[in-house]
């Protein structure tokens, strides 16, 4: 058995051996610890949930109680009210939750960082205050009785099945948070959360996501608030507050912020200290802040963190030694490009009247460009003559005045940024914009397109360490051909400048795109990287690829383009073949202004 | 609907209120402008200078003299928030969820401040003497309405505090540092602004500003251990609303939520605190940057 | 890296109570909310300080079993108060509980004790419901030694309706302003008038000027004060120029009432009482209570009315026939020749009687010279 495969068998064991120990619980345990071990269970699924949406999509939410409570209203007034079975009515609280994470997840559309922060903040004051006040439905802190428990109507054995429900969707939770973490799931929220513009253009639906991750966790925190209704079957509006919301905070930072085992960990530990402090009352704040400092401060990663580093391992379930691709790849660098082939045989990408205006003043007036297939088109100008607001309003970041885009055929004018990547348009950025927290080949996955749905790539998961052989192999083969295989592992700021800027136009051509959009590739290389990008460029231009290039070293511009286009204040001035540019007049003037001989500006142009 | 009286006492009663958010998020304020990060404890900064205000006044000291004491004390403090529970985190600023690490710091240190004051002053809410009067209740009239003179001084203290911040940030050097630093904190340093003393600067600044809110707001509320999430929350929505972007916009802000939340009390006090918090929480959905702040695109 | 392992090992086992130590022959569990707002904290804590004064008192009469309290702080949230409750019974195998501040957390985990069989003093709570949902049970584990707010509100409103014409209430909308709001409604009606006014003011609220404008405007002559923060209504009363006559919950009787207001303005304020400082035993109480606990010592009639609870509660175990949950229960239901500090009566509990205070102990207080006195009508 290769080492691989054991892990996983390992890990599966490791499942199993934990459904029997919650199996066993009530049977070692008293009342007590069977009330402490359920109370944790829950509340580790609220975790989790957090831990995927602050960890890895870096959205901070200050209302995840508000989730909380309406999952445990929900529940309890429909099961208690409306006489609805338990099973429905928990269903139903949880998905309540949900639906009000969706809702907040639309705020979080246009509002980011703190604003969301402070408007998360204000729906869990206003779900508390809802709570408290509305107390014809709620009963405020006066509270719910006659709740039913969650004991399948044993009274004796009624905490054990308790225990034994929250136990399993305990471990249910956490082996899909261990599938978002080692699956594209962890890769695109990253990638979103530390550069939005860059997941679009790598086809990410970055709203979608985002709305998407706050119904996530909205739904952990509704199925744990959903729990806790049915453990005492009593709730009121004190349970709700903004502690809450802390708590979970806290114990996701404690745990080990962005780890998939830190919330079952810092939950733990949260729920030990609230034991401890219950007697130490005097000065409970006290421990409670010099805890979180020390970690903070101390043990940034968490307790999670700091048992690697004990254990002497690192990021487990995060990233793993890349092994080599077992079947042999093609040495095609576009490995396949299904259904992306230009239609009719006219131009791969038009650009028709562009127009882009700033306040002020015009970027763009009516640029008019075509590219034809399979060609490399440069685009030069000098400084301020709008070459990145045209690559930025083809690729999508920035929409047009005016104008017309069309991509083989298809009119993408209005479509948003990631549909353009999905019809194989790939862009690279002037300044690198890699995700930081991933390896290098991990940055090149992120363009790999998904080759089957969430269902059977959890199922192959489950089964196989190569559940996602395919898309690592392909991505390592890039890095191959570029020669930069041995730092598949490193991060991006490890790396120097021109391996950076090889690993972005490796994840670019990962998109396996129809036409390529390269802004600047080899501005701050040396000449033997530049020489390397050339021949990269021509390769993956002889098997098929449109390029759109936008470059200052003529030499470059000049040696690999099939046509230029000329942009001066924002207007096209000159397109041709390089040596019809080099000599046009107007090039000239742009260049280097009136006054000079043409032969010279030629030559001045042509070094 | 209501007398013409009734709407100008709870004017005054909105603007008092609101000049103490001002003051409070002014200070998150600055600190956003400058390092992206902000004090959670600046409510319990607040509330140890109204403690500490109100230990010196009763000690005998004299108003002016003991705000001065409360105002160095404060700056000490925002100086230690500083460098001990901030900048150490520079270093892990690249690790998963790093960027948010500066809440849970500073909500420890107000944690401890917050139980320090319990175990000096006690668990109860205390009595704090008012800083202009003998009396309790040392009321003039106003418009015809009855108004403590502690909440006209507090509206005319924010006003001031607020044109000087204006005067500060876009007149002295040190403003336009902590602008540049805003801006870039890279090509700041280029242009020579020391990043470094310009970011303790701003959390100075910030406690001080907590300090002056503290001093004026003890005896116009119950001094008490637990006052200081509050204003915390509060000032957060303030500067939330009038966008961390503009200096005028927090004034704006605070005025509104201020306002709105005395009228909101008068007309519904059993949702009283609901209305500010959804008005707030509407604008966020239409400006989502605040009033005033400006959309910046994502420019790369 | 050992010591961390040793210190932390340590810290799990006395937070979960792995192998606790058997020093106490009988355990008195405390559950009190003892940190968050003044709101709820003055009320545990002085309960509390009266507890350990009783406690202190048997141990020095040498009393026939050695006590020991054990303490937990609830923060007023009701999930910590279950699970608190569940470690006092199953791990610290205490012999009866006391607690706590929150009605609603005593809602939550009194059934859990009914069901599993431990007896349950409650205090300082004060919703009506507490006891009277369980007195039919057979036998019902439930008691309390607190004020019941019905049998303040009733003496309230019956000298109100006698002395004013118009009256306003001013509630906070925890539950505790809830809860009373909706009995003095009820009371209210049944005494064929009704409010002039009723406004509410939630928990972060720092200015009741809007209120007191509503109140003035309707003429309230009387406005019954139910919110947690007693001393804010006072502070826009000058402001406004409005002073009515204030009367409210038991709380207002508090020391740290009297230092925020002032004696001036606190002057003819009417309260709930359990206490009557004009005798002797309740004065020598306050005294030794200012010498045991200096500032901190706050709230008298709360304070003996914790007192007068683990009075009960350790005459209960003295009598008990043995030092287990239902012996000690029946043994509280008989426990007789208290000696209250409070209006507890010398048998305060009976079959279908589970309240030491019953209404005929409930007076109403007044503020006089910055002294708590009988009110004289």
């Amino acid at each position: 058995m290769s080492a691989d495969s054991q892990r996983i068998w390992l890990r599966n064991l490791g499942y199993l051996a934990a459904a029997l120990a919650i199996l066993l619980v009530p049977a070692i345990a008293n009342d007590f610890h069977v009330h402490l071990a359920q109370t944790l269970f829950y509340t580790a699924i609220a975790v989790i949930g957090l831990n995927i949406l602050l960890g890895l999509s870096g959205q901070m939410s200050l209302g995840q109680a508000g989730f909380y409570a309406i999952g445990a209203y929900g529940s309890a007034l429909l099961s208690s009210q409306l006489g609805m079975p338990l099973a429905v009515s928990m269903a139903a609280g949880a998905f309540l939750a949900c639906l009000a994470g969706l809702l907040v997840g639309l705020i979080a559309l246009r509002a980011r960082g703190l604003y969301l922060a402070m408007a998360t903040l204000a729906f869990g004051f206003i779900v508390e205050i809802g709570a408290q006040r509305w107390t014809d439905l709620t009963g405020g802190t006066m509270g719910i009785f006659g709740i039913p428990s969650l004991d399948f109507g044993s009274r004796s054995m009624g905490k054990s099945y308790f225990l034994w429900v929250a136990g399993a969707l305990y471990l249910g939770s956490q082996i899909v948070s261990d599938y978002v973490f080692a699956s594209r799931y962890r890769r695109n929220l990253l990638a979103l959360k530390e550069n939005e513009s860059s997941a679009q253009t790598a086809g990410i639906n970055v709203p979608v996501w985002r709305t998407a991750v706050f119904a996530v966790s909205a739904l952990a925190a509704g199925m744990a608030g959903v729990l806790f209704t049915h453990q005492s079957a009593y709730i009121n509006s004190d349970a709700f507050t903004l502690n809450l919301t802390l708590t979970l905070l806290i114990a996701t930072v404690i745990g080990g912020l962005g780890h998939s085992y830190g919330p079952i960990i810092g939950t733990l530990i949260t729920l030990l200290i609230a034991e401890i402090i219950a007697s130490f009352y005097d000065v409970s704040f006290m421990i409670y802040g010099i805890i979180l400092l020390t970690v903070l401060l101390l043990f940034p990663q968490g307790a999670i963190g700091l048992l690697q580093k004990i254990a002497g391992f690192s990021r487990i379930g995060t990233s793993r030694k890349t092994s080599q691709p077992r079947e042999p790849i093609s040495n095609s660098l576009v490995a396949t490009r299904e259904g992306r082939e230009v239609r009719g045989g006219g131009p791969a990408l038009r650009i028709d009247g562009l127009t882009k205006r700033y306040v002020g003043v015009t970027a763009l007036k009516d640029v008019s460009i075509s590219v034809e297939l399979g060609t490399v088109h440069a685009l030069i100008g000098p400084n301020g003559a709008g070459k990145s607001t045209l690559i930025n309003v083809v690729s999508g970041l920035y929409a047009a005045d005016a104008g017309r885009i069309v991509l083989g055929g298809r009119d993408i004018t209005h479509l948003p940024c990631h549909a353009r990547a999905r019809l194989g348009l790939a862009r690279t950025f002037q300044n690198l914009q890699l995700v930081p927290s991933l390896s290098a080949l991990e940055n090149v996955m992120i363009g790999i397109r998904r080759r089957r749905g969430a269902a059977a790539d959890f199922a192959a998961w489950m089964t196989s360490a190569h559940f996602d052989q395919i898309e690592r192999g392909h991505a390592l083969l890039l890095l191959q051909q570029f020669g930069i295989a041995h730092v598949s592992d490193a991060r991006p700021e490890d790396l120097p400048y021109g391996h950076r800027k090889l690993v972005e136009l490796a994840r670019s051509i990962a998109e396996e795109p129809a036409v390529m959009l390269l802004d600047e590739p080899i501005a701050g290389l040396n000449d033997e990287e530049a020489r390397q990008i050339a021949d990269v460029i021509r390769r993956i231009r002889n098997e098929g690829t449109t390029i759109l290039l936008v470059e200052h070293n003529m030499d470059f511009v000049m040696s690999l383009s099939d046509r230029v286009t000329v942009l001066d204040y924002g207007e096209s001035i000159a397109e041709g073949t390089p040596a019809e540019v080099r000599s046009d007049a107007r090039v000239v003037t742009a260049y280097l202004g009136v006054g000079l001989d043409t032969e010279q500006a030629k030559l001045a142009i042509a070094t | 609907m209501i007398s013409a009286t009734n709407f100008v006492q709870l004017l005054f009663s909105g603007l008092a209120m609101g000049a103490i958010y001002a003051l409070t998020a002014k200070g998150l304020f600055i600190a956003h402008l400058a390092t992206a990060r902000m004090n959670f404890g600046q409510g319990e900064f607040l509330m140890i200078a109204a403690y500490l205000s109100m230990a010196l006044i009763l000690a005998g000291i004299p108003v002016a003299v003991s705000a001065v004491v409360v105002i160095a004390v404060m700056g000490a403090l925002g100086w230690a928030l500083e460098r001990f529970a901030l900048r150490p985190l520079d270093r892990f600023r690249s690790l998963a969820g790093g960027q948010y690490s500066w809440v849970l710091t500073t909500m420890g240190v107000a944690l401890i401040i917050q139980n320090v004051a319990t175990l000096v002053w006690g668990k109860s809410s205390q009595y704090s003497p008012p800083l202009f009067s003998e009396s309790r209740s040392n009321v003039i009239k106003v418009f015809g309405v009855g108004v403590f003179v502690e909440e006209l001084v507090v509206i005319v203290t924010a006003l001031v505090v607020v044109a000087f911040f204006y005067w500060f940030l876009f007149r002295t050097r040190q403003g336009r540092g902590i602008q540049a630093i805003a801006f870039n904190p890279e090509a700041a340093t280029l242009l020579g602004v020391d990043v470094r003393r310009t970011v303790t600067l701003v959390f100075v600044l910030a406690a001080v500003l907590a300090g002056i809110s503290g001093i004026l707001v003890g005896p116009i509320v119950t001094v008490q251990p637990h006052m200081g999430l509050v204003f915390t929350v509060k000032a957060f929505a303030v500067a939330s609303l009038g966008g961390f972007a503009n200096p005028l916009g927090v004034l704006v802000g605070a005025l509104i939520f201020g306002i709105t939340e005395s009228f909101s009390n008068y007309f519904n006090s059993k949702f009283g605190d609901l209305i500010p918090l959804i008005i707030v929480l509407v604008l966020l959905v239409i400006k989502p940057s605040g009033l005033f702040g400006e959309a910046k695109a994502d420019v790369r | 890296m050992r010591r961390v392992h040793f210190v932390g090992l340590l810290a799990f086992s006395t937070a979960i109570g792995v192998g606790s130590a058997q020093a106490a022959d009988v355990k008195v569990g405390v559950v009190q909310g003892l940190s968050g707002p003044p709101a709820i904290v003055d009320f545990g804590e002085s309960y509390l300080q009266g507890i350990k004064l009783a406690a202190k008192d048997y141990a020095a009469k040498g009393g026939k079993h050695k006590i020991e309290l054990v303490v937990y702080d609830d923060e007023a949230n009701p999930q910590k108060a279950v699970s608190l409750v569940q470690r006092l019974m199953q791990n610290d195998k205490a012999a009866v509980i006391i607690g706590t501040v929150s009605s609603g957390n005593v809602l939550a985990f009194a059934p859990i004790m009914q069901k599993a069989g431990v007896p349950l003093v409650a205090g300082p709570s004060i919703a009506t419901n507490i006891t009277t949902q369980f007195i039919n049970e057979n036998p019902s584990y439930i008691f309390r030694c607190s004020m019941v707010e019905k049998h303040q509100i009733d003496a309230m409103l019956d000298w109100g309706v006698k002395t004013f014409k118009k009256i306003g209430l001013v509630h906070s909308t925890t539950g505790y302003g809830n809860f009373a709001a909706k009995e003095i409604a009820d009371g209210i009606g049944t005494r064929g008038t009704k409010l002039v006014a009723v406004e509410a003011v939630a928990p972060n609220v720092n200015d009741l000027t809007p209120q007191m404008l509503k109140m003035k405007e309707a003429g309230a002559e009387l406005v019954l004060n139910f919110h947690e923060s007693f001393e804010l209504m006072y502070r826009p009363m000058p402001k406004i120029d409005y002073r009515p006559r204030v009367a409210g919950n038991w709380g207002l009787s508090s020391l740290k009432v009297l230092q925020i207001v002032g004696s001036q303005e606190l002057e003819g304020t009417v309260m709930g009482q359990a206490l009557d400082l004009s005798l002797d035993e309740p004065k020598a109480f306050v005294t030794r209570m200012e010498k045991e606990y200096g500032k901190d010592f706050r709230w008298p009639v709360i304070a003996a009315l914790g007192y007068d609870a683990m009075q009960v509660v350790l005459k209960a175990i003295d009598s008990a026939s043995a030092i287990e949950h239902k012996a000690v229960r029946d043994a509280l239901e008989g426990v007789d020749g208290i000696k209250g500090i409070s209006a507890t009566p010398a048998k305060p509990f009976g079959l279908k009687d589970h309240e030491c205070l019953d209404k005929e102990h409930v007076f109403l207080g007044v503020w006089k010279g910055g002294q708590v006195v009988r009110l004289q009508d």
